[in-house]
């Protein structure tokens, strides 16, 4: 579960101070949905990556399973990243130099596993987002919708706990996004997962049962009640 | 993953891959040649010192030049002829010591008893001179008749004068009993046999082939030394330049023909370890008086000529080139791999946001960095051995001259009542022995193993820092910032 409080953070960027998130309370159950909304700049990603433990806040804390973030040494918070949370890109981000199931092996290095048991389960991966007979297909050789596919697949061979994903239908047609949404959908549902997106895509966020909406860095969090 | 994500990265960026090698691999190449042909220079160096001293001599001691006594006449060989014989042949056959100083042959033993002396042998260098020829009287032509009231006419002698040949040539007195030190040993025996260990009084000579070929003399033959006929049992041909002497006879033969019983000129010094020569040559210094000392080192600063430029150039201008190529192509390997962790910002970031630790990351990108290297290592073994092939195998001929400046003596002249013929003079030592010579020496640019060795230090170590300033940065990125800036 995740238990944000008082979160601020503020940027420099040249001479102006940019803030970013401005004192967000926010409590995300586990197994919940939350999706994200606001215009650019508003903070969307800033507070993803406070979630995600890639970014850290300049003040308040970011609690996940009662461990703070926020003040979690650099070691300790990679290995939270590479136990317990997949991420998903609005750009896919799979290393071009590499195959579909190498890209996915990526996610189980740091877990220790042997290179047998990496392939194993990246297979497995791959096959459940039905892109078991593109194993060892590079990233160019696949279409926008297969790579968020496989970039799906990266995210959950790890069996994480939580599920981040940032526009993850950004760059993929009105059919593939459908198509991916049914596949993040399904997936959360079949393994439990906590699951917060960010989107600008107001029809995919009517279909989450809780919206969160962020503009200047404040944060208002609505129930939908017809999800 | 490591190998896999490292093959692919290469294969991926061949380009960029093969720049950052190629740097390396001129810089490495050019350390290579310069360090071949260093070493080519020091061993023609040496085939220089070796034609000079023979094989395996480490040092030479001669008797250390005095000052003559003030007024005293320098001492120079004089020919004396009676001008009186009218139109007789007259000849003077000199052999004498080479620069006048000597040493007593107990010498010997005192060197080789010093610390560190392996083996010490003497020599004696001589010159021969023969001067030869006669005078023609002049005619007395009387004068215009008296006139009347004078005084009788007188006569003036016309024409007449004096016709004299002469030839020299250099005789060393070789201890045969030590045939493997000394002069004789950087001759190579191409005509009959060198000297028996028995020989140590014989009237047999061998000949240096250039002067034989000279003077049409031949292995059977006889050469009069000082009038006494000598058999040519052997000759043999420097195996650099010219010989040390023109005809080497045993020592004791020599010393008897020069009236120099017991005398010697130098003594040929074998170090038991040839890293301890210095130390050695104090120590003879030390114990020995009045005698002057040579090692390789010492005479090796008296070549001069080309190889003695090409040396410089070689040592000085080569390796401060190939360092400023070798640090010019290390910092553009690492400026290129630090650019090239710039373009893969969104990479690593999603990596380190996938969990990779930073040292997981740097150590791939040194990983890349360190094949580049090696890459660029063996590119650079392959062309630096080339170059070096190319070098041996165009032999550029380099001149050494040695002794130049150093030398005593001359030819001088003068005396009333006949004619009086100066010879050589001037110090002794192996540069006053040998004369001013001029050798020429082809080049080779021989490659050794630590050659090799520092190359492939020296491409482990480019990758390295090439490595290091793309790890630097990659061990820097935020994973936030790295996915932010791309966004």
């Amino acid at each position: 579960m995740y238990h944000l409080r008082g979160v601020t953070k503020t940027y420099r960027r040249g001479k102006a101070t940019v803030q970013a998130l401005d004192d967000v309370d926010l409590t995300i159950e586990d197994g919940g949905r939350l999706v994200i909304q606001g215009p650019t700049g508003g903070g969307k990603s800033t507070l993803l990556q406070m979630l995600g433990g890639l970014d850290r806040p300049t003040s308040g804390q970011v609690e996940l399973d009662g461990t703070d973030l926020a003040t979690l040494p650099e070691a300790r918070l990679t290995r939270v990243r590479s136990e317990n949370i997949g991420f998903v890109f609005q750009s896919f981000n799979l290393i071009p130099t590499l195959t579909a199931q190498e890209n996915v092996e990526t996610a189980l290095v740091p877990l220790g596993l042997k290179a047998r048991d990496r392939r194993e389960r990246a297979a497995q991966a791959l096959d459940s987002v039905g892109l078991g007979e593109r194993l060892s297909h590079l990233p160019g050789e696949m279409s926008g919708g297969q790579q968020q596919r496989v970039a799906i697949a990266r995210a959950l061979v790890k069996r994480p706990k939580v599920l981040l994903a940032d526009e993850p239908t950004g760059n993929l047609d009105e059919s593939m996004r459908d198509e991916i949404m049914e596949l993040l959908e399904g997936l959360w549902k079949e393994h439990g997962l906590t699951f917060v997106m960010v989107t600008h895509d107001s029809a995919i966020a009517k279909r989450a049962p809780r919206l969160a909406t962020i503009r200047k860095g404040r944060l208002t969090v609505t129930e939908n009640a017809r999800a | 993953m490591f190998f896999t994500y490292l093959r692919r990265e290469l294969r991926r960026r061949r380009k960029a891959a093969l720049v950052v090698a190629s740097g390396l691999a001129l810089g490495i190449a050019l350390v290579i040649v310069v360090n071949s042909v260093s070493a080519g220079m020091k061993q023609a160096q040496g085939e220089v010192l070796e034609s000079l001293y023979g094989l395996g001599t480490d040092m030479t001691v001669t008797k250390a030049q005095e000052e003559p006594e003030e007024g005293a006449a320098p001492q120079r060989p004089r020919f004396k002829f009676d001008a009186s014989q009218d139109g007789a042949e007259q000849s003077n056959d000199m052999l004498m010591v080479q620069g006048f100083e000597t040493l007593s042959t107990s010498t010997v033993d005192t060197v080789a008893e010093q610390d560190g002396v392996a083996d010490a042998v003497g020599g004696l260098s001589l010159t021969s001179i023969t001067v030869s020829g006669d005078f023609k009287p002049g005619e007395m032509k009387p004068a215009q008749p008296a006139q009347p009231g004078q005084k009788g006419g007188s006569g003036e002698v016309r024409g007449g004068g004096a016709d004299f040949g002469v030839n020299s040539f250099t005789v060393f007195g070789t201890d045969v009993t030590e045939p493997d030190l000394g002069p004789l040993t950087s001759s190579t025996l191409t005509k009959g046999r060198t000297f028996k260990e028995s020989e140590t009084d014989a009237k047999v000579a061998v000949l240096d082939s250039a002067y034989a070929k000279k003077e049409d003399l031949k292995v059977g033959g006889e050469l009069k030394i000082k009038g006494k006929e000598f058999e040519i049992v052997g000759i043999a041909t420097a195996d650099k330049g010219q010989a040390a002497a023109n005809v080497y006879i045993p020592l004791r033969q020599a010393q008897t023909l020069a009236d120099a019983k017991d005398k010697i000129t130098t003594v040929y010094v074998k170090a038991a370890d040839s890293q301890a020569i210095a130390a050695v040559k104090d120590e003879i210094q030390k114990n020995v008086p009045d005698t002057t000392v040579t090692t390789s080192a010492d005479l090796a600063k008296t070549v001069s000529g080309s190889l003695d430029t090409a040396a410089d150039l070689a040592s000085n201008v080569g390796k401060w080139l190939s360092y400023v190529v070798l640090a010019a192509a290390f910092l553009v390997a690492g400026l290129l791999t630090s650019s090239a962790v710039s373009r893969r910002v969104r990479e690593f970031g999603t990596l380190k946001a996938l969990g990779w630790k930073s040292g997981r990351v740097t150590r791939q990108v040194v990983g890349e960095a360190l094949v580049n290297g090696l890459i660029g290592g063996a590119l650079g073994i392959g062309v630096g051995l080339a170059g070096a092939y190319a070098v041996t195998a165009i032999s550029p001929t380099l001149t050494a001259e040695l002794g130049g400046g150093l030398m005593g003596g001359g030819p001088g002249g003068g005396g009333g009542g006949g004619i009086a013929v100066s010879g050589p003079g001037g110090g002794g030592g192996p540069l006053r022995e040998a004369g001013e010579r001029t050798l020429d020496i082809a080049l080779g640019a021989p490659v050794s193993l630590a050659t090799i060795a520092l190359a492939a230090a020296l491409a482990i170590g480019g990758g390295l820092i090439a490595g290091a300033f793309g790890g630097w940065r990659a061990a820097r990125l935020r994973p936030a910032d790295a996915l932010r800036r791309v966004e």
